[in-house]
């Protein structure tokens, strides 16, 4: 369960968290929609503890983000919006290095790698260093390693970008099944079809506040549209950074 | 423990497998036994090899024997330059006048007039010049040394005061030049050899992209920079041993004996100064993260970090400028052990209290630039190079 209460953030002159509220329930995968500079990347550094917010809060499984940092990114599984491979380890070590920071140990972290491994379908790559590998093969290796020690909640900060489609049905197949296992996951798109296909529920962001909450079909009712990219448009009140 | 353990191996892993920064971190230490062995061989042979010096000679042939006497002390005759050097000794003009009287003056016992002119301000000329009096002083000498003989007379009685010249070794003296040297390339080992690591896993890993997502783990700042602070002061501490060792084994193939210096790495000078560069391995490795942390690029804490490198070599030239040294420099990072460096090389016993204090106060500074870097590394401007 993630929460977010009145989250406000300014860079120098730039507002770029403008009070916004919402929570993702766990079992359900909710979508953070926003055209660019809406604030949804911010908004999850804020959540991951990378930015410190000027006002409101933010929790995992009711754990402040702001006053215990550390707990609440151990119920974490993090896919941030930068993301970089250690080009001189392999595959298998990378992973590996994540799962002892959340402290796995012994056959239990042996077990939580190799079964990682098999559900992104990465077993090719495991034992080969990082340098070189391709877009959807350093996202497969960046998503192992966010989600070796099974958190209860997941926050993914466009993780399709640049995937190919078995690679991003790989994802889909993956995220649907931890939401079976009644996980928490929130991630942030620009990918209509996408959020429409996998979201349970869509949080509009716009200008760094909430535009717009409900299911896919909820959103389009409330924008009077057929299509999730219409009613979008409708509810942000311009075309602005959108991509089909 | 685990997590610092996975956070270290992960830093070794990594360096070892960087064979660029490897190479430059161990560069040093390779470097060390070529340098010393170059330097004390050009001083070596500076201090003992005799070149030949042309002396332009009128009357040499009145005086065979002084001729003679001069050629095994590599003085010849200017006849025999050969054409390359000519026009040098021409300049040199070095003249030595033997007058036609010398083999009856010599037989009758008359005290003969040799004319030996030079140019005594040139300094290149000194040594030249030394040469050629103490060659005709020590025939002269011989002569009268026999004649005495011959009368019966000790020769002893000639010397009544017997003069022992001990070098007292000033700074600027071959030997202790080595040693300074020495002093010095190892301290810039220690800040060299951890250096790509250092950057790397600070502003290179920002840069790459890594860092942040190291940061949104749950780990405390203080066992990330601690990790990486114990990875590069392990790489930096094996360049030390890897030097010292290759120049005590360089310095066994160097007879600097031959230049009077009493120069030698055994075991317990190999310990003390071991003992010294430790805690400035720790402490380089510490300054340097704290800079390049604070960078916004790689390549701006490349050139930071490069500019602390500067310190070590620095500081120690510094001290020997000042006269009046403040006592606070004794122990102060770098400054002391390069003082109590010195005084090891130079084989001045020096307390095990005073080496210890030294590197209780570097590492303290140090744990405290850690603890600085840590702090730092909880602000969104450093993480994310914002400014």
């Amino acid at each position: 369960m993630i929460e977010v209460n009145d989250l406000h953030k300014s860079f120098t002159k730039v507002k770029a968290l403008d009070g916004l509220s919402f929570s993702a329930k766990d079992g359900e995968i909710t979508g953070i929609l926003g055209p660019n500079g809406a604030g949804k990347t911010t908004c999850l550094r804020t959540l991951y503890g990378l930015l410190t917010a000027d006002q409101g809060s933010a929790s995992i499984d009711g754990i402040d983000v702001l006053k215990d940092p550390l707990a609440a990114r151990k119920r974490l599984g993090i896919f941030p919006d930068k993301f970089g491979l250690y080009e001189r380890l392999t595959a298998y070590e990378q992973i590996d290095y994540f799962a002892s920071l959340h402290g796995l140990q012994g056959k239990a972290k042996h077990q939580a790698i190799e079964t990682v491994i098999k559900d992104l379908e990465m077993e090719e790559l495991a034992h080969r260093r990082t340098a070189g590998f391709s877009q959807g093969q350093r996202m497969k290796v960046t998503l192992a390693q966010a989600l070796v020690h099974q958190p209860k909640n997941f926050v993914l900060d466009e993780p399709t970008r640049g995937l190919d489609v078995m690679s991003t049905r790989v994802l889909r197949n993956y995220l649907a099944r931890f939401r079976e296992k009644g996980h928490c996951i929130l991630f942030s798109s620009h990918v209509m079809q996408e959020v429409a296909a996998l979201c349970d529920r869509v949080i509009v962001v716009a200008g760094g506040k909430l535009a717009a909450q409900g299911t896919p079909e909820e959103l389009c009712e409330l924008a009077g549209e057929k299509h999730l990219e219409e009613a979008f448009v409708k509810i942000i009140g311009s075309d602005e950074g959108v991509a089909a | 423990m685990i997590q610092f353990k996975a956070l270290f191996i992960k830093e070794i892993k990594e360096a070892l497998r960087d064979k660029r920064a490897m190479m430059v971190a161990m560069m040093m230490a390779f470097m060390a036994p070529v340098m010393i062995f170059a330097m004390s061989k050009v001083m070596i042979s500076k201090a003992t090899e005799k070149p030949i010096v042309y002396v332009k000679i009128t009357g040499g042939e009145y005086a065979p024997k002084l001729i003679k006497h001069f050629e095994t002390a590599n003085l010849m005759s200017f006849d025999s330059v050969p054409e390359d050097k000519k026009v040098m000794w021409d300049e040199r003009n070095i003249t030595l006048t033997i007058p036609d009287t010398f083999a009856k003056d010599l037989s009758e016992g008359n005290v003969i007039d040799i004319i030996f002119s030079a140019d005594h301000s040139d300094k290149a000329m000194l040594i030249p010049i030394k040469r050629v009096e103490r060659a005709v002083r020590a025939f002269s000498l011989s002569i009268g040394y026999k004649r005495l003989m011959v009368r019966g007379i000790d020769v002893k009685l000639l010397q009544p005061l017997n003069l022992i010249e001990q070098d007292t070794a000033q700074p600027n003296s071959s030997p202790l030049v080595i040693t300074m040297m020495l002093g010095m390339y190892l301290l810039m080992t220690a800040f060299m050899s951890g250096l790509p690591l250092a950057i790397d896993s600070s502003a290179g890993e920002r840069e790459r992209n890594v860092l942040e997502m190291l940061l949104c783990q749950p780990v405390d700042t203080l066992k990330v920079v601690l990790a990486k602070l114990t990875s590069a002061s392990v790489i930096a501490v094996i360049g030390v041993l890897l030097t010292l060792t290759l120049t005590s084994v360089a310095v066994d193939f160097v007879d600097l004996a031959k230049i009077g210096a009493a120069f030698s790495l055994d075991m317990y000078t190999f310990t003390a100064l071991l003992s010294l560069l430790v805690p400035i391995c720790v402490f380089a490795s510490a300054l340097q993260l704290f800079f390049a942390f604070q960078s916004k690029s790689f390549k701006e804490a490349q050139s930071t970090v490069t500019m602390i490198v500067m310190v070590p070599a620095m500081l120690p030239v510094a001290l020997m400028m000042m006269d009046d040294r403040p006592k606070w420099t004794e122990w102060m990072p770098v400054a002391g052990q390069s003082l109590l460096m010195e005084d090891i090389l130079k084989g001045i016993p020096t307390s095990w209290g005073m080496i210890g204090f030294t590197g209780l106060v570097t590492l303290a500074i140090s744990a405290a630039l850690v603890l600085a870097t840590a702090k730092k590394l909880k602000s969104e401007k450093v993480v994310l190079a914002l400014s």
